[in-house]
């Protein structure tokens, strides 16, 4: 098993991590429901951080490029603020959209039924955007 | 620590300071810290200015640790005449969304275009990759949320920026891990000097190269990428279209600008005559040919599009989609070995480089004339849908007569977004055209003059009817009536005040027409060639 060692592992890291982010990509801007979007997004967002770690594995030194991996860490942060904002709206969206189909459920819960609801609830969804 | 290098660290920390504070702050006192921030950032950029105006670059190695280990701010003509916009425009609508708090949507608007205003910055005086991209980052994340801020009907545009900005984020990143291998640093200066001294890594630099430009292009929204930017510019709240359009994009167009100009070694991939380096070059050629035909593309359908629109603000979104596509026409001009060919032959004036200079100063007189003129336009834009209601241009009509000073200042705007002479836009325009008659580029002309046809078009189209009054009907007399009743509700003074910021940059848009030669001096300093 030649291959799956040093730099032969580090190049089969790299296909792998190309396929993952190009399967992501396709189902990101393919797919219909937001939560598949979302965790879609996600994908492409591991795909192109095991390339990166993998970049950094191909080097002759026996360690890792440890700027690159400050790089995937800094991406996995990134990635992770998006995600919670993305999962934020999706939520109200679907709220919308349970309102919408539901009306008497609506109103308890914490589904959005007005426009100064739906102010307040911008406020939690910029400040938890802001804190993750 | 010179005044200069202090004010280059501060205006990118001291919004970011001033975001997290604005958090904990009732939503008035945030306005004020809002106002005092946009004034310090006025006053450092200023300082940077002097600087770069006197021919310096100004550097700073934050911590002491110098580059490829320490973080490394640096401004050069570039990077001034962008710090400078959006300290202009920032200001303008700041002062705008203070006075009128309901044109922000949200209290929330504070702390994020802070946030923003510190990536945009960041991005700006940016030293290395490395930090370009968290600087795009903090632009992409508050954007997106500051998207959102517009209630209900912005959630979904909102979300799919997200995706946008993500997919387009990702890409730039695997572009930057690329160049680190390739180059072994993430210091623009030296990764240009290592690329340029060891030809292997350049396979992998254009590849990288590749990656970034679509990744950009995805967040700058040029034609084929453009369909999320119409709802979400013209969903977000009156004073959020502004800042996207002229700010948040033009991040994006600096990165790019950055990368084809500095980082790559062009001369490098193209002058070489390897057998590699030349399939190379053919590549990289493509690839500018592309972008460029994509921006021709934009200029005119983006045009065609905002043509066909009945509602105020989608037109000016898609105003702004044809406006991307005038700052990627130069590209093919970068790569042409024959675009320099008339300089220094008798019979011409042009000196060494003046092809590629002027190319590329008029396309930056362009971004920075849209950025003044797109915001003032939105800006006006979301304040009639305010004061009305409604962003239908048939049910605006007459809107002139009680509303001049709005009207005068969407036609200021409008002259520059046109380039009609004095304005910025008139400058790039004539600058890029130069450069392309020199190079024998005839299509550049074809598509500027067709796209300054069709903007006269599409502009004319959104602004006349305000302008025109009917004879009235009892109907309109009663929409009127209601209009009254509202204004007194509100305070009419604040909304006449409210009309001023918009004047301004309008005013802006015509005048900054004169520092065009201020522009070419600037862009010499630290220029790639």
């Amino acid at each position: 098993m030649e291959v799956f060692a040093g730099e032969g592992a580090a190049l089969w890291y790299l296909l792998l991590g190309s396929l993952v982010a190009v399967a992501g990509t396709v189902r990101l801007l393919l797919a219909r429901d937001l939560l598949a979007r979302l965790v879609a997004m996600n994908v492409v967002g591991i795909g192109s951080l095991l390339v990166l770690l993998s970049l950094g594995a191909r080097a002759e030194s026996a360690a890792p490029d440890p700027v690159l991996s400050a790089l995937v860490i800094t991406g996995l942060v990134i990635t992770v603020a998006f995600t919670g904002l993305g999962a934020v709206l999706i939520r109200r969206i679907e709220g919308i959209h349970d309102a919408e189909h539901a009306p008497d459920q609506a109103a308890d819960g914490d589904q959005i039924s007005s426009g100064q609801n739906s102010s307040e609830q911008d406020s939690s969804s910029t400040e938890g955007g802001r804190d993750s | 620590m010179t005044t200069a290098e202090f004010s280059l660290a501060g205006i990118v920390l001291l919004p970011l300071l001033a975001s997290a504070v604005a958090v904990l702050l009732g939503s008035r006192v945030r306005a004020v810290l809002g106002i005092l921030t946009a004034l310090l950032i006025c006053g450092l950029c200023t300082a940077v200015l002097i600087q770069t105006a006197a021919g310096g670059i100004t550097e700073l190695a934050l911590g002491g640790y110098e580059a490829p280990l320490g973080i490394r701010l640096r401004a050069d003509g570039l990077s001034a005449l962008f710090l400078c916009l959006s300290a202009v425009v920032g200001t303008v609508v700041s002062a705008h969304a203070a006075i009128l708090p309901a044109s922000a949507g949200h209290p929330g608007f504070w702390p994020l275009w802070l946030g923003c205003w510190s990536g945009l910055n960041a991005v700006f005086v940016s030293g290395d990759l490395f930090n370009t991209y968290v600087g795009l980052e903090l632009v992409g994340l508050t954007a997106v949320a500051l998207v959102a801020l517009g209630g209900r009907d912005s959630w979904m545009p909102a979300l799919r920026y997200l995706f946008v900005a993500v997919l387009g984020s990702l890409l730039f990143l695997v572009g930057v891990g690329l160049i680190l291998a390739a180059a072994g640093t993430l210091d623009m200066e030296q990764a240009a000097q290592q690329l340029a001294e060891t030809p292997e890594a350049h396979a992998a630099a254009v590849f990288a190269l590749c990656l970034m430009s679509v990744g950009l292009v995805l967040k700058l929204a040029l034609m084929p990428m453009h369909r999320w930017l119409i709802p979400a510019h013209a969903g977000a709240p009156g004073a959020v279209s502004p800042l996207l359009s002229a700010l948040v994009i033009k991040a994006a167009l600096f990165v790019i600008l950055r990368l084809w100009l500095w980082v790559m070694p062009l001369d490098a991939t193209t002058e070489a005559e390897t057998g590699l380096a030349e399939g190379l070059s053919t590549a990289l050629t493509a690839l500018a040919w592309t972008l460029g035909g994509f921006g021709a593309l934009a200029v005119i359908l983006g045009s065609v599009m905002a043509l066909r629109q009945d509602r105020l603000k989608p037109l000016v979104a898609y105003s702004t989609v044809a406006q991307v596509g005038y700052w990627f026409l130069f590209l093919p001009l970068l790569l042409d070995p024959e675009a320099g060919a008339l300089e220094g032959q008798p019979g011409t004036t042009l000196a060494e480089d003046a092809v590629l200079s002027g190319a590329l100063s008029g396309s930056v007189a362009l971004a920075l004339g849209h950025g003044v003129a797109k915001a003032g336009l939105f800006l006006a834009a979301g304040l009639l849908k305010e004061l009305w209601g409604t962003d239908e241009i048939e049910s605006l009509r007459g809107a002139g007569r009680r509303h001049p000073l709005l009207i005068l200042s969407m036609g200021l705007c409008a002259v520059g977004l046109i380039g009609l002479p004095i304005s910025l836009g008139f400058t790039g325009k004539w600058h890029l055209a130069t450069s392309a008659v020199a190079a024998e580029h005839w299509w550049i002309i074809a598509v500027l003059v067709l796209g300054t046809l069709l903007s006269a078009g599409y502009l004319l189209r959104g602004i006349a009817p305000l302008l025109l009054q009917d004879a009235k009907d009892p109907q309109d007399q009663e929409h009127d009536a209601a209009q009254d009743a509202d204004a007194s509700a509100e305070s009419p003074r604040r909304q006449r005040l409210a009309e001023v910021p918009a004047f301004v940059l309008g005013l802006l848009t015509v005048l900054t027409g004169f520092l065009a030669v201020g522009i070419d001096a600037l862009m010499g300093v630290g220029a790639p060639w």
